[in-house]
């Protein structure tokens, strides 16, 4: 079993999302859910084939224009990229259907 | 005395293994594995070295466009880069470590006014701290301060930015996500509250207030919102129309071999390069730093807010970060050629500041004034934050910085405190 990969993305790679890697760890941890969490920018983010990918609403469109391969990377918007209400809510499901969660 | 001369010549006055130690402390004081502290200290210097690199290739690229710019268009033009500030303060200065230091002192400053006063915020982001810090200890050192006072009367100071500037934005934060959970902890705040001033007084009002998220913004804008691609889309023909004006005989000069346009397309992207290269260092850098302070700071405080980088709000008016880019733009070229009649320096516009500084802003002007508030704000904004550093110039060509100024208008303001307030009381003293 290969370990769990988030990446978690904005404009720069800097602040953003490095704020909302901080709010997942706790989430994850929560949940008891071990993974290898990074973050980028939304250039380098492309070619890193993470199993999931975290970003703001802001960037959907674009991340609709590349060519991820959704079976390999899941990807998930928010609008409050710190809100750990809204990031449990949405990688819970996405956690259940790779089989790491159970129902 | 040989041991403790080696490690005071040559351990701590290298800004990077400062920096590195002090991550070291914070992995400590979290009680990490040993191994965890090894790995997070040494990722630290890494980033540390990375950022300096990435400093070099800005700086090598900004000294050529300085020539072909003075040739071309017969006088100075500027490019506000904190960075290459920083650059010069460390390397020629020989003021890394206290930098570091005045870093680690903002940090623990601002947890204790969050402790003992009402303003609950924890200022998380690090790279705007970096560069408070490169300004509040450059502006301390020229004003005759020196050693541990320095690195404490700096600390303090921007300590106090740290927390005010996140409170004065609150209550419009508050109005933008509909929470008071999260606070804005980034060194443009004077410019978004000038922005929303002007939308107050400009702006749509009550009833006729028009959100720019009920615009259909065409979806090519939207390749803006990446970083380092908008940088080159607008760095490669302002280079290359620079060195067209500055002539083929002497672009020749300095582009040597290669056809003079080229090498002026090439050093546009060499520009892009040294920013990418530095925020891949200060993203190394901050990795282990910030969550360590943020683990601190929350056993300490433990009703803080944290305050945290401006892109934060952009999911909640997308086409406002947009608007505000574009009308910031504008509102800056405008002063590039506005502020020179007045005898001041020509500033460039700086883009990676009147994209996030200028996206924010525009969030705040359309809260506040709707659409036109974002608009007519948005040039107002563009203006300010290039009038600002221009103000600056001067006072860093007494101190020997050829041509430099910053951008994020609090750090400037917290400069122009010291050069003009703090720094004649100290003279009187």
């Amino acid at each position: 079993m290969k370990q769990l990969t988030i990446l978690f993305v904005c404009g720069a790679g800097l602040g953003s999302s490095f704020a909302c890697q901080m709010s997942a760890e706790d989430v994850l941890e929560t949940l008891g859910v071990k993974a290898r969490l990074d973050h980028s920018d939304i250039s380098s983010a492309v070619s890193m084939q993470p199993d999931i990918i975290m970003t703001g609403q802001n960037f959907q469109s674009q991340f609709e224009k590349f060519a991820i391969d959704e079976a390999k990377t899941s990807l998930i918007y928010l609008k409050n990229i710190v809100s750990k209400a809204e990031i449990e809510e949405k990688i819970v499901p996405v956690l259940i259907q790779k089989g790491i969660l159970n129902d | 005395m040989i041991v403790v001369d080696f490690i005071i010549k040559n351990i701590l006055t290298q800004a990077s293994i400062t920096i590195a130690l002090i991550a070291m402390l914070g992995l400590i004081l979290q009680r990490k594995s040993l191994g965890q502290v090894l790995s997070g200290s040494l990722k630290t210097l890494l980033g540390f070295q990375v950022l300096s690199a990435g400093s070099s290739i800005i700086v090598g690229s900004l000294i050529y466009f300085g020539k072909i710019f003075t040739q071309g268009f017969k006088m100075q033009g500027i490019i506000p880069s904190i960075e290459s500030i920083n650059g010069q303060a460390m390397n020629e200065l020989g003021l890394g470590r206290e930098i570091a230091l005045t870093f680690l002192a903002i940090f623990v400053f601002n947890i204790l006014i969050a402790r003992f006063t009402r303003w609950k915020y924890i200022f998380l982001t690090g790279q705007a701290i970096l560069w408070m810090a490169t300004m509040t200890t450059i502006f301390g050192y020229f004003a005759g301060l020196r050693g541990l006072v320095l690195v404490l009367v700096s600390g303090f100071i921007g300590a106090v930015f740290a927390v005010a500037m996140p409170a004065i934005a609150q209550p419009l934060v508050r109005k933008i996500t509909g929470s008071d959970d999260i606070a804005l902890g980034h060194f443009c705040t004077i410019g978004y509250l000038f922005e929303a001033l002007i939308a107050k007084l400009f702006g749509e009002k009550g009833e006729n207030k028009k959100s720019t998220e009920d615009l259909h913004l065409p979806t090519q804008f939207e390749f803006l919102q990446d970083t380092y691609l908008s940088l080159m889309v607008v760095m490669v023909p302002l280079y290359l129309i620079t060195a067209f004006f500055a002539g083929a005989t002497f672009s020749t000069r300095l582009a040597g071999e290669t056809n003079y346009l080229m090498f002026a397309f090439l050093q546009s992207i060499q520009f892009v390069v040294g920013v990418y290269v530095l925020l891949a260092g200060v993203r190394l850098l901050l990795g282990e730093i910030v969550p360590a302070f943020r683990g601190i700071a929350m056993r300490l405080v433990p009703d803080a807010k944290p305050a945290l980088d401006c892109p934060v709000l952009f999911p909640y008016a997308p086409n406002a970060v947009i608007v505000g880019f574009i009308t910031t733009t504008l509102g800056s070229i405008l002063a590039m050629f506005v502020l020179p009649k007045f005898g001041l320096a020509m500033i460039l516009p700086g883009m990676l500041t009147n994209f996030f500084a200028g996206g924010t802003a525009g969030i705040f002007g359309n809260a506040v004034g709707g659409r036109r508030g974002a608009i007519i704000g948005g040039v107002a904004h563009g203006f300010f934050i290039t009038l600002l550093p221009a103000l600056l110039v001067t006072i860093f060509n007494q101190m020997g910085f050829v041509n430099a100024t910053a951008t994020d208008v609090d750090t400037v303001v917290a400069a122009l405190l010291y050069a003009w307030i703090i720094g004649p009381i100290l003279k009187a003293v």
